[in-house]
């Protein structure tokens, strides 16, 4: 569009227009060509020396340049007043630009140029002064080409011209030398004292030709060849400076008149009534001195720009006296252009070579800036355009310069040829140029400061661009807004931009509330649209008014999209972090993974905040409204969704809700409108954990290796080893083992946690699994997450296939978005170190900024960190994920019923009792396989103490006697057999009461072992189980109690009463090697038991004693048991474990005896409980159990007592009767000798042990001073008896006295002072009769 | 006359913002140029158009007189003209060594002076009057409350000063000299 080069003061303007249908490319392609004639040398001028219209004429040998400049568009209508204050704004010449094809005729091409140029300019401006129409022959075509000579205004070009350029040149300058000559025409008008008083009439005069020419010369108005009084010469230098001395006289006379009347009337009120008054000439000479710049004759202008301002400065025309100051400023441009025209040598930082001309554009932006407003409302706009025009040159000088590298012939020429791209100098146009250290070198070597330069350039920024017209003010904004970005000032650049933006959404919008013709025609879109016919002729034509839908002219839409990134780029925010991607095929997997996506995680929770939050909403915002008035869905749902992605943390809520709507709703439309692309996920990651809900227990496979099935070797029983698993089956240590079990072609149900950081629902249109491994089949599901909170989504599906099945992650869709995957991996501790390392160096580095302001945009912190400790990290371990193995189908079992009520057992402590469970087999497979495990609550805390170890060796026994040989719960094996699909098994399980027990369970494992192998590879050498558990409630009641175990001697029974009162011979006493065994029975229940405790002693009769305890009460129950002894061998064995414990140190820390003791303890005690049996039997019922005595402990006396003593000792006495030795006479035990009389005492020592002893013997007579003895009565030696053997000895006695006597005696082993066994004899002396 | 202050941290972000209205008239020429402007309200572009251009508050001018207070300054414009700013500070801080940047930038009619810390602090004040002196010294003394803020081991350069007794201070401090 419009360029503001410095030196368009200077420039012929020369409009070009296409004519007839030619297209945009040829279009151009001639445009190009054209303008490369920027400059045509004057001496190239024909000169056309008719009278006035010579006087612009270059001179013969001058070597000054015509400047040219070729835009394609025309100056607003608006424009016009400026037509005598600035002649350069106007295109003085009109190029009509035709191709001529075959169909076409001259006659038509120009008749369509002439009606183009009626359209472009109006009837009342007075330019263009000159106008040609090139058509350019296409093809090879012999059209009528001749007819081209009779037609005046019409140069066709054949295509077979070899030297075109030299041609169009030559056109050129006829064209150029036209211009010339008008200008000539123009000034002779204008200095006739009606045209001087037209001239200062208004602030800006228009110089309508009719009106000009016709009061004055009666001729035609086209033709201005009348000669008005030309008050100055023809010659040009000596003209000068007559009219120099004339003026001077003449301003001093009429300065004052002129002075006074515009001090009293405003000059609007002048009319054209008012010609013939004498007024400055000053406008004239400007006029003058303008038209002598364009011809190229800079030292004519210089002067009457001098003459004009001489005039200007008396009065008070500060417009014009700007206007003079501008045009001056150019001319010493030209000037130096001109004189270093092929010296490319010269360049110097010195600042007195331009300081003049910025100086006297200073001087001109304050008389703007100044100027009185008074002349009527609509100036305002032309007095801005004005005054930012200034402004513009002014910086476009220091800029040139600067970015030159200085005042030189690059400078010049970039004021005076800018080319193509005005604001991208050769000296910034590479990429690497832009870095701020050139820019500063730029600025050392041209001796002018950017900051200088944005100082001017500021200054054209101000509530007066509101005065200018759209056009212009875009095009002031889009100048301003390139100077500052190659200045490097990209903020003040976004600025500008903001306001190009809002400028250009305007026209937008309000085009299109206007109507939908002409806002296709009528909105000026930005820059690098190219060409657009300069009149909607075309597009005003077409009809229809009603329900007529027009495509959507997305031209330029880009563009404008563009700016708006760029701008929210400078502030730091990112509105393509949501990417928008070609909607992908549906079939097709997404092979994008977000493996990185661990670390972006970690970076954004380490980012700092950038920016100016308040800016960046605001701009947001405006992005986001701008979109929508394009309209463009997709960018908009682009732009919404990258500022919740990367503002989230600034946004408001309502924000957040409003931009998430838009968001929402522009998908939908552009959906609708069958866009096929659409935006990728955006909302950061929102996966927190996927997890396998557990299957339940009944479900759950458990593999087992086959080796299982076979026999079990080992003898340890596995309960009582309860650190080991005591279970055969346990579905805990399952889930340890790695891999989780899933059942193929059963439902799986996973449990997906899902984050919401924002406060709206958030919603996901398709939330799939992604898997890989085995197929699987699971269906998509639409989620609304809460707003700023966790949601637990549950996905379900089924693998068809056996197989390891691999859980990623989920693949996420939001609505009108694309798919996207988000693995989780399970991290390892390598990962997690890796992690932790990161975010360690990340925490190190956070709050320390080494780049600050535009050089730290959060997106290139990445690339601009040296740490080396983040950049190292980039070693990739492959990603593990959770891994679930698919195992085949499994049978399914339940239990259909139970003989237990209540799922609740009552039994009497010892009560065995029986449960039947019966199972149904409810699957399509058979089972072949049924196997019971039990467990109680006793089982645990029993285990518990057992490997604690702090247990005696003997309290070890009695736990591990209770755990092996009366479990609560037991079964028979071989009740199982297989169930086929949809058959019933009952199974009997019997319960014993054991006190302590609360609950129990039945575990039933199962399986489908021998399943035909369907396929040939090797059968896995495992298989899978599934349990089925059935809890138990077990109620023990505890009745009876046994209590104060004893064991008494059998006490000899006095003869006296009766003899033979025993049964039979059995009870004989302690000399018959019985005892007494008693224990008290206390019944703690409500119902009497009948208690019984029966004798089993091998050899022995049975026996029996029985009671009935009644409630409360206690019983003492009393057995003779036969005593016994234990071989040595039996005693001696350590007290034995029941499991294949270890016991490496004796914990306790006996002696050997103590040690011995309590072994034979544990022996005889255990004999005993053999040989002893308690039942109790509920009196009056049924229930019957039996009664434990494993409470009751053994203490030494009751041992002793049980034993068998080692000797037995048997004393007599006998009487001497003659030979014989007769024994006295018995009664009752007691032996009746007389006294006086010599009697022998034959004592006989058996040996009762099991091994062969040396016994002695050891008397005790109490009353020995009666009694007369012979030998010894101490150490009597026995001898050596062997097992079983008995020796007898005589000592004779004689008592000396009536009375009882009692003889004891002893037996000991040679060695030990220990008893090993005693006898007694009564003897009862009494007097004869 | 407005004074508008803002904290901004190496990052671009502000941590603190103060607008202090001073007793002082201002001084300031409006341009003939921007009177009468044409009372747009064609469309929502339109107004930011005529904010950002600075004609929102010259309106506002010319409606209520010459006693202006605050409201009719749109804040964002304010904010956007102190960021634009930080280009030209950026650009001669680079060269000078000086901390105090007097009338580093102009835009519309606000004149924008900066004070930048050695932690790369940048505090820039958006001004309309000239008053060299006063803002040199309330500089100083915003400078001094931001070291003993930063002095807190919890304050890193991100953080934002949320203090009362901070915002006291440096009121009272432009109270005193602005």
């Amino acid at each position: 569009m419009d360029t503001h080069a410095f030196a368009s003061l200077a420039q012929v303007r020369i409009l070009l227009v296409p004519v007839g249908n030619i297209s945009e490319s040829t279009f151009n392609k001639y445009a190009t060509e054209l303008r490369t004639f920027d400059a045509i040398r004057l001496g190239d001028i024909p000169a056309d020396n008719k009278d006035e219209r010579a006087r612009f004429m270059p001179n013969p040998l001058s070597t000054g340049y015509l400047h040219l400049s070729f835009p394609t568009h025309p100056p607003p209508f608006s424009h016009l007043p400026l037509s005598l204050l600035r002649p350069s704004n106007f295109p003085l010449a009109v190029i009509g630009l035709a191709a001529c094809s075959k169909t076409d005729t001259l006659p038509t091409i120009l008749a369509e140029f002439n009606s183009a140029l009626l359209d472009i300019f109006p009837a009342g401006g007075m330019y263009p002064l000159a106008k040609n129409c090139f058509v350019f022959e296409e093809g090879e075509g012999n059209t009528n080409v001749n007819l081209g000579d009779n037609l005046p205004s019409l140069v066709v070009i054949p295509s077979m011209m070899g030297n075109k350029k030299l041609y169009i040149g030559t056109l050129l300058a006829d064209l150029c030398s036209h211009v010339l000559g008008e200008f000539g025409t123009l000034v002779q008008g204008l200095e006739s004292p009606a045209g001087n008083e037209h001239l200062n009439s208004a602030l800006m005069p228009m110089l309508p030709p009719p009106d000009l020419a016709q009061p004055l010369d009666n001729g035609n108005g086209r033709k201005r060849d009348s000669l008005p009084p030309i008050p100055n010469g023809h010659s040009d230098m000596k003209t000068g400076f007559n009219l120099s001395s004339a003026s001077n006289k003449r301003n001093s006379s009429s300065g004052s008149a002129f002075r006074h009347s515009t001090l009293s009337v405003p000059p609007a009120k002048k009319r054209l009534s008012s010609i013939g008054v004498a007024s400055s000439h000053g406008r004239l000479f400007k006029v003058l001195g303008d038209f002598y710049l364009l011809a190229g004759r800079t030292e004519d202008a210089a002067v009457w720009y001098n003459e004009a301002l001489l005039l200007f400065k008396s009065s008070s025309d500060a417009i014009w006296q700007a206007a003079t100051l501008e045009g001056m400023a150019t001319v010493s441009i030209i000037d130096a252009w001109s004189a270093g025209q092929g010296l490319n040598t010269s360049i110097s930082s010195n600042k007195d070579q331009w300081i003049d001309v910025f100086d006297k554009l200073s001087q001109a932006i304050t008389l703007y800036h100044r100027s009185p407003s008074v002349d009527g409302e609509h100036n305002y706009s032309l007095l801005a355009y004005l005054y930012s025009c200034s402004v513009l040159r002014q910086a476009s000088l220091l800029f040139s310069i600067w970015s030159a590298k200085g005042w030189g012939p690059l400078a010049f020429s970039t004021m005076l040829q800018p080319g193509p791209t005005p604001y991208l100098p050769p000296t910034l146009s590479h990429e690497g140029l832009t870095s701020w250290a050139h820019l500063e070198r730029l600025s050392t070597l041209s001796g002018i400061s950017r900051s200088n330069i944005s100082t001017v350039l500021s200054q054209v920024h101000g509530p007066w661009l509101l005065h200018l017209g759209p056009r212009e003010r875009i095009s002031i904004l889009e100048n301003t807004a390139s100077l500052y970005s190659c200045l490097g000032y990209r903020r003040k650049e976004a600025y500008i931009l903001r306001e190009v933006l809002g400028c250009i959404l305007d026209l937008i919008v309000c085009g299109r509330e206007e109507d939908g013709f002409s806002r296709l025609s009528s909105v000026p879109l930005p820059a690098g649209l190219g060409i657009q016919g300069p009149n909607s002729a075309g597009s005003s034509q077409r009809g229809g008014n009603v329900g007529v839908r027009f495509s959507e002219n997305m031209d330029g839409n880009e563009s404008v999209l563009k700016l708006l990134k760029y701008v929210c780029k400078v502030l730091g925010i990112n509105l393509d972090a949501v990417r928008v991607l070609e909607n992908p095929d549906v079939n097709s997997a997404p092979v994008e993974t977000s493996t990185a996506s661990i670390e972006d995680e970690i970076a954004t929770e380490f980012s700092e905040p950038y920016g100016w939050p308040e800016l960046q909403v605001g701009v947001v915002r405006e992005a986001v409204a701008v979109a929508e008035a394009l309209p463009d869905y997709l960018a908009v749902a682009q732009f919404a969704l990258s500022s919740l992605k990367t503002l989230q943390s600034v946004l408001s809520s309502g924000d957040q809700y409003h931009l998430y709507a838009t968001a929402n709703r522009a998908l939908l439309t552009a959906h609708r409108r069958g866009d096929s692309k659409s935006v990728e996920y955006w909302s950061g990651k929102p996966l927190v954990s996927i997890s396998l809900s557990p299957l339940p227990l009944v479900r759950l496979p458990i593999e087992k290796p086959l080796s299982a099935l076979q026999a079990r070797a080992s003898d340890i029983a596995p309960i009582l080893t309860g650190a080991t698993d005591p279970f055969l089956y346990n579905p805990r240590r399952a889930l340890g083992q790695g891999k989780t079990l899933v059942v193929q072609n059963e439902l799986l149900e996973f449990v997906v946690a899902l984050r919401n950081p924002y406060v709206f629902d958030l919603e996901i249109q398709a939330l799939t699994l992604s898997t890989s491994g085995v197929p699987f089949e699971s269906k998509p599901v639409r989620v609304v997450l809460p707003s700023t909170s966790y949601h637990v989504v549950t996905l379900t599906g089924k693998a068809t296939e056996t197989g390891p099945l691999v859980i990623r992650g989920c693949f996420v869709q939001a609505p009108g978005g694309t798919k996207r995957e988000f693995t989780l991996p399970i991290s390892t501790p390598e990962e997690e170190e890796r992690i932790s390392r990161r975010r360690a160096a990340l925490e190190c580095e956070v709050g320390r900024s080494k780049y600050a302001g535009l050089d730290c945009f959060p997106w290139e912190k990445a690339g601009k960190r040296s740490s080396a400790q983040l950049s190292t990290s980039t070693t990739k371990t492959p990603l593990r994920f959770s891994e679930f193995t698919v195992v085949p189908e499994q049978p399914l079992l339940r239990i259909r019923r139970t003989s237990v009520t209540h799922g609740a057992v009552m039994m009497y402590n010892g009560e065995m009792s029986t449960i039947r469970v019966t199972l149904e087999n409810v699957s399509p497979l058979p089972i072949d396989f049924l196997r019971l495990v039990f467990d109680d609550s006793t089982i645990a805390p029993a285990q518990q103490a057992l490997a604690n170890g702090d247990l005696s060796v003997f309290d070890t026994y009695e736990t591990e006697y209770d755990l092996l040989h009366r479990p609560v719960f037991s079964w028979n094996k071989e009740e199982t057999k297989d169930i086929p699909p949809g058959h019933k098994l009952t199974v009997n399980i019997n319960c014993y009461g054991k006190v302590g027990c609360t609950t129990g369970t039945v575990h039933v494992s199962y399986s489908y072992v021998h399943r035909p192998a369907a396929n040939l590879d090797p059968s896995p050498p495992v298989f899978h189980t599934r349990q089925l558990s059935y809890p138990v409630m077990v109620t023990v009641y505890h009745m009876l109690e046994c209590q104060g175990m004893d064991i008494l001697p059998f006490p000899s029974v006095p003869s006296d009463l009766n003899d033979e009162q025993a049964d039979g011979d059995e009870y004989r006493g302690n000399e018959a090697g019985w005892c007494l065994f008693s224990v008290e029975v206390r019944n703690t229940y409500g119902l009497p038991f009948e208690v019984s405790f029966e004798r089993i002693q091998q050899g022995r009769l049975r026996s029996t004693t029985s009671t009935t305890v009644s409630p409360g009460s206690t019983s003492r129950m009393v057995i003779p048991i036969k005593r016994f002894i234990l071989s040595e061998a039996h005693i001696s064995q350590p007290i034995p474990t029941l499991s294949d414990r270890q016991f490496i140190v004796t914990k306790s820390k006996l002696s050997k005896t103590q040690e011995r003791a309590q072994r034979e303890l544990f022996w005889y005690r255990e004999e005993l409980f053999k040989n002893l049996r308690g039942r109790w039997r509920e009196a009056g019922g049924s229930r019957s159990g039996d009664l434990s005595l494993r409470q009751q402990r053994m203490s030494l006396p009751m041992l002793e007592t049980l034993r068998t003593e080692t000797a037995a000792i048997q004393m007599t006495l006998h009487r001497q009767e003659g030979e014989d030795k007769v024994p006295c006479t018995v009664t009752g035990g007691k032996f009746y000798p007389q006294s006086s009389e010599f009697v022998y005492l034959r004592t006989k020592v058996t040996n009762l042990s099991l091994t062969s002893q040396v016994f002695t013997i050891d008397f005790d007579l109490q009353s020995s001073q009666h009694i007369i003895f012979e030998g010894l009565l101490r150490d009597v030696p026995i001898g050596r008896l062997e097992s079983g053997e008995s020796r007898e000895v005589e000592t004779g006695l004689c008592f000396l006295a009536y009375g009882r006597f009692e003889i004891s005696a002893e037996a000991k082993i040679v060695g030990s002072s220990e008893s090993k066994g005693t006898g007694r004899l009564t003897a009862m002396v009494r007097a004869e009769g | 006359m407005s004074h508008h202050l803002f904290l901004l941290s190496p990052s671009d972000t502000p941590l603190y913002s103060l607008t202090h209205y001073s007793t002082k008239p201002a001084s300031t020429i409006a341009s003939p140029l921007s009177s009468n402007l044409p009372n747009w309200s064609t469309s929502a572009f339109a107004g930011t158009l005529t904010a950002l251009s600075g004609a929102g508050s010259s309106a506002h001018q010319t409606a209520s007189g010459t006693v202006r207070m605050g409201g009719g300054q749109d804040r964002h414009v304010i904010q956007i003209i102190a960021n634009a700013s930080l280009d030209a500070i950026e650009d001669i801080m680079k060269t000078q060594n000086a901390m105090f940047l007097k009338s580093v930038d102009k835009f519309n009619e606000w004149t924008i002076s900066a004070f930048i810390t050695p932690g790369n602090m940048k505090f820039v004040l958006l001004h309309e009057g000239k008053n060299d002196d006063g803002i040199k010294s309330f500089f100083t003394d915003v400078w001094e409350l931001y070291v003993k803020t930063m002095l807190n081991p919890f304050h890193t350069a991100h953080t934002p000063i949320k203090s009362l007794v901070f915002d006291a201070r440096v009121r009272a401090s432009a109270k005193k000299n602005l």
